[in-house]
């Protein structure tokens, strides 16, 4: 169908004010859930499954729809403000994120993370439109090798990620490596590491390991000294409350990249957007004029990962409209809810039902407007939370961090796992192992252990499977690259240094 | 004398409708809980939900259903909940295939489902065997000889060691003598995917989940694995009829309660379900689904269980797979 | 980030840690199968991993060890990390009275705890924090958007 006309379409039944309602409300929702900690899109959406049934198809999948890339606009809000990764994808937010906040630039952190969510999402879109069958094609043609490199590129990001001591870099991504083979086996069915528990048998959710290594781990730390001042200094004035144009100016290239990378990685099924923002924010420190600042607050380190995390889901979306494949637990959810409306989600879905598809396109553009237009103003109104004095917001972020773990399964065991987690993360803060590495080993462990095994396993344990293939070389080979580039700076900067010297 | 007579013969007769009638008659006063072992839309939650709709649309009960989801563990949490809600009348749980086969390998596991009060058997998930279009075989018997004369070569993707998928190539690999190997992929879409893209040759799907594939052209199904063929695939054969004689396990889901349930509850809940499974509603469920109806009452389904794990162990055992119980 | 060497000793013992981790992580991937037949067995990963493990926590100390001592190194300040680890034990306490009392009343006392103890505010700062807190809590969660808490024995 001409993609133009089918657009047009699309907005006719996309500004209906009922659809123009519902999707409004699907934002809002999502927003919120993105905020909670521990509270997710997939959830959520299911619990509101039976109330669509009374509605029509396009109009629910455009409420729920929104709430799946609602939530992402939502995330990064508490990972600015109070250190707690509100979705698994805003953990890298973090980084960079509470850093500007401390520094009292909260309010620009926030209208980054915005404006970053809002491009990286319309370009989403945009692809999703043109280039979403071929594309899907392509995906295909993806793998357990290439999963395998790349998940090897996204552990050469702790390279990157490493900071003073890459040793310590090094062992806290080992520790989340075993972290991530706690559980069963996915092969033999054999339990690793579950001590007898069989709590432990799943695994350890990742929420559980982020909320208490990073928030109670910063809270933990803060609370070494009576401070009576308040946490962070409250930005004042509307110049402190947006990005000013300098910053927005540095993440010119955070967009772009942002929104690429999230958009690829969230085509192939299984990759998650946790990986697409660590991919992007590896990519924008790697290219970065400079790079050490990253971790200290600078406006590209919240800008890249959470474009990615955005353009994830409509990359996501990909596979699911156009092949009937769902990439994560959300999609499936999403295509659950296709099935049992009584469509049929396939590769004739677009052809046959072009309102649904063309409605929801259109949709999502304006799903994106609404949704920067909600969030903008709530920044001053988020930013006052940091008026609280610290006696109150402390007790608060314990709180709601058990909150949000406690509504991942509903399991005491989980709290309790927090608990070990929020030590674990003050020790590591006190004698400097830096956090992301062990939140990027767990994430990354899991799926790449499960990739080796599966490419060895395909080529009856040949390792070349591994090189022989052109995608999975090419990104092995930006790894290695990866892993070799501050190596060549050093050397670089050394030889500069000794030709000064004997100049 | 004849009046104390008739006096005693009418307390006699109050006094015995009394009694039975008390023990007869068990209703529900509280919400129904419905425990399933997954997050919400999985596979049991999904299925609990409808249930719920089924029966508050068309007011089967006087009170509506709850489901709480106790996920972890691969089902062994949402075990210990029932089993530990003893003698509890008002819960009741969704059970499936993983409550039977899990603890059998795992020694963590507390619970099996012995330990709890069957109550009906609901739905048989049958599966078809499908290749990509474009592959050489279009038969079964043409994907066995090939993988005789090259063993370990080909490949078929699948859930986990212990899923249905495996059952079944362990099965077919007995009684044919071929070998092929299996890749684990813990999501649907990604099995589908390795095999749309060529990476795999052969997978175990469920039909519902294939449907469109099929319809698009991308997939082709060269057997089924059900007991009669199925309306929507008149003219592939099912495993018996290509050949190969492998017992059914099949996919199953149903209802169980904690132990120790008052034999009116399971009575009522018995009756509930029975009336659940005729309602219009449910059989297009079944049609859209394509499940098969297997309803069993609870003592029927008490013997299914033992027939079942039985099997598996044995199964499971000649696969190479631990077995703790 | 803060100056490497605040901790003299942290990074031996640390290191230490994670090599006896290490050390376990081996010692149980030898009991799990190394290579099947069908490709790497799920001892494959933790043997590589652990190994690790073992030779960069070694690496680790070593290095530290071998690090002249200078005078300007302080030492642990343990009236810091007293403070910090007291709050973290009575976490953990208020965890694991959540069977016994419940989000709401666990939450109250930990606030309560902090602001009185680890602020030292007046009692009535803190019972107000604690109180208001969980009423908040209350409000937001169960009510508003149907996320349970933990629930104690009173019910709430």
């Amino acid at each position: 169908m001409d993609v133009l006309a089918g657009l047009l379409q699309g907005f006719a039944v996309a500004l209906t004010p009922s659809n123009l309602l519902w999707c409004f409300v699907g934002c809002f929702l999502g927003t919120i859930v993105g905020v909670m900690p521990g509270l997710g899109p997939a959830s959520t959406i299911a619990m509101l499954l039976p109330l669509t049934f009374q509605m029509d198809p396009t109009s629910a999948m455009i409420m729920l729809a929104g709430i799946y890339y609602g939530a992402k606009y939502g995330g990064s809000t508490t990972s600015i403000l109070l250190n707690v990764p509100g979705e698994s994808a805003s953990v890298v937010t973090c980084l960079d994120g509470y850093q500007m906040a401390k520094r009292g630039r909260a309010g620009a952190a926030l209208g980054i993370a915005a404006i970053a969510s809002f491009v990286a999402g319309t370009v989403g879109v945009i692809a999703l439109m043109l280039i979403a069958p071929p594309l899907a094609k392509m995906a295909l043609s993806f793998s357990s090798p290439e999963y395998f490199a790349l998940m090897v590129l996204g552990l050469a990001m702790v390279v990157l990620l490493a900071g003073a001591s890459l040793v310590k870099a090094l062992l806290a991504m080992l520790l989340g490596l075993w972290l991530a083979s706690i559980g069963t086996d996915l092969f033999t069915a054999g339990s690793r590491f579950t001590f007898g528990h069989s709590e432990l048998l799943d695994g350890i959710d990742f929420v559980i390991v982020a909320i208490g290594v990073f928030a109670l781990g910063e809270v933990l730390g803060s609370m070494e000294t009576r401070e009576d001042a308040q946490v962070l200094p409250v930005p004042k004035g509307l110049r402190n409350l947006l990005p000013t144009l300098a910053e927005l100016k540095a993440c010119r290239f955070a967009f772009l990249n942002g929104s690429v990378v999230g958009f690829f990685i969230g085509i192939l099924p299984g990759a998650g957007s946790t990986i697409a923002s660590f991919i992007a924010y590896g990519i924008e420190k790697a290219v970065s004029k400079h790079p050490e600042k990253f971790g200290t607050g600078i406006p590209e380190g919240v800008a890249a990962p959470e474009g990615a995390n955005n353009s994830e889901t409509g990359g996501a979306l990909v596979p699911m409209l156009t092949l009937g494949i769902p990439g994560s637990s959300t999609t499936a959810i999403l295509l659950a809810a296709l099935v049992l409306w009584g469509l049929k989600p396939g590769p004739l879905m677009i052809q046959e039902s072009p309102t649904l598809f063309w409605g929801l396109v259109a949709s999502m553009y304006v799903g994106n407007i609404i949704l920067l237009i909600l969030n903008i103003p709530l920044i001053p109104l988020f930013a006052q939370i940091l008026k609280l004095p610290v006696y109150v917001l402390y007790p608060a972020i314990f709180g709601i961090s058990v909150v949000g773990v406690y509504s991942v399964a509903g399991s005491l065991f989980d709290v309790t796992l927090l608990v070990v987690f929020g030590l674990l993360g003050y020790l590591m803060r006190r004698l400097d192992y830096p956090a992301a590495p062990l939140i990027l080993g767990l994430v990354l462990g899991d799926s790449m252990e499960r990739a080796l095994r599966q490419s060895l396993m395909m080529s009856q344990g040949e390792l070349s499977i591994l090189v022989s293939r052109p995608i999975s070389a090419i990104m092995l080979g930006l790894a290695a690259l990866i892993l070799v580039l501050p190596l060549l700076r050093r050397v670089n900067a050394w030889r500069v240094k000794a030709l000064a010297e004997n100049g | 004398m004849h009046r104390h007579l008739k006096t005693l013969c009418a307390v006699a007769i109050a006094g015995l409708a009394a009694t039975t009638g008390y023990a007869a008659e068990y209703k529900p006063t509280r919400p129904i809980e419905v425990v399933v072992h997954t997050g919400p839309g999985g596979g049991a939650d999904v299925l609990a939900r409808f249930i719920a709709q089924v029966v508050e649309k068309d007011k089967l009960a006087p009170v509506r259903m709850q489901v709480v989801n106790k996920p972890g563990g691969g089902g062994l949490t949402a075990m210990s909940y029932v089993v530990e809600k003893k003698g509890e009348a008002n819960t009741i749980a969704v059970f499936t295939g993983n409550w039977l086969t899990n603890p059998l390998m795992q020694q963590e596991a507390k619970y099996t489902v012995k330990d709890m009060t069957p109550i009906v058997r609901l739905v048989l998930e049958p599966a078809v065997i499908a290749v990509k279009a474009d592959a050489p075989y279009k038969t079964l018997r043409e994907f066995i000889e090939a993988a005789k004369k090259s063993p370990g070569k080909l490949k078929q993707s699948g859930g986990s060691v212990t899923s249905r998928d495996n059952v079944v190539r362990m099965l077919l690999m007995k009684t044919s003598a071929a070998n092929w190997s299996f890749i684990s992929f813990p999501g649907g879409g990604e099995r589908i995917a390795a095999l749309l893209g060529g990476h795999v040759d052969m997978m175990v799907i469920e039909p519902q989940e294939a449907g469109e594939h099929i319809r698009s052209g991308n997939m082709r199904v060269i057997a089924q694995v059900a007991e009669r063929r199925l309306h929507g695939y008149p003219n592939v054969p099912t495993l018996k009829e290509a050949g190969y004689e492998i017992p059914n396990i099949p996919q199953v889901r149903g209802v169980v309660a904690p132990p120790g349930m008052p034999p009116e509850a399971v009575a009522y809940y018995e009756d509930l379900f029975g009336r659940v499974v005729r309602t219009a509603a449910w059989k297009k469920y079944l049609e859209d689904q394509q499940f098969e109806d297997g309803f069993q009452k609870s003592g029927e389904l008490s013997k299914f269980f033992d027939e079942y794990a039985n099997r598996m162990r044995t199964i499971l055992q000649e696969g190479g797979v631990k077995t703790v119980r | 980030m803060a100056v490497s060497g605040r901790i003299n000793d942290g990074d031996v013992w640390s290191g230490g840690v994670l090599a006896a981790l290490g050390v376990y992580v081996v010692l149980e991937a030898r009991q799990w199968d190394y290579l099947t037949p069908e490709g790497p067995g799920p001892g494959f990963f933790p043997m590589w991993y652990g190994i690790a493990l073992v030779a960069l926590s070694l690496l680790l100390i070593v290095g530290r060890l071998r690090q002249p001592r200078s005078e300007l190194e302080e030492g642990v300040n343990w009236q810091e990390v007293s403070r910090a680890l007291g709050v973290w034990l009575a976490f953990a306490l208020s965890v694991a009275l959540l069977k016994v009392l419940g989000f709401l009343m666990a939450y109250a006392a930990l606030a309560c705890f902090v602001v009185c103890v680890m602020y030292r505010r007046p009692l009535t700062t803190g019972l107000a924090t604690g109180i208001g807190g969980a009423v908040l809590f209350q409000l937001v969660f169960p009510l508003a958007l149907d996320v349970k808490l933990p629930v104690g024995i009173f019910g709430y």
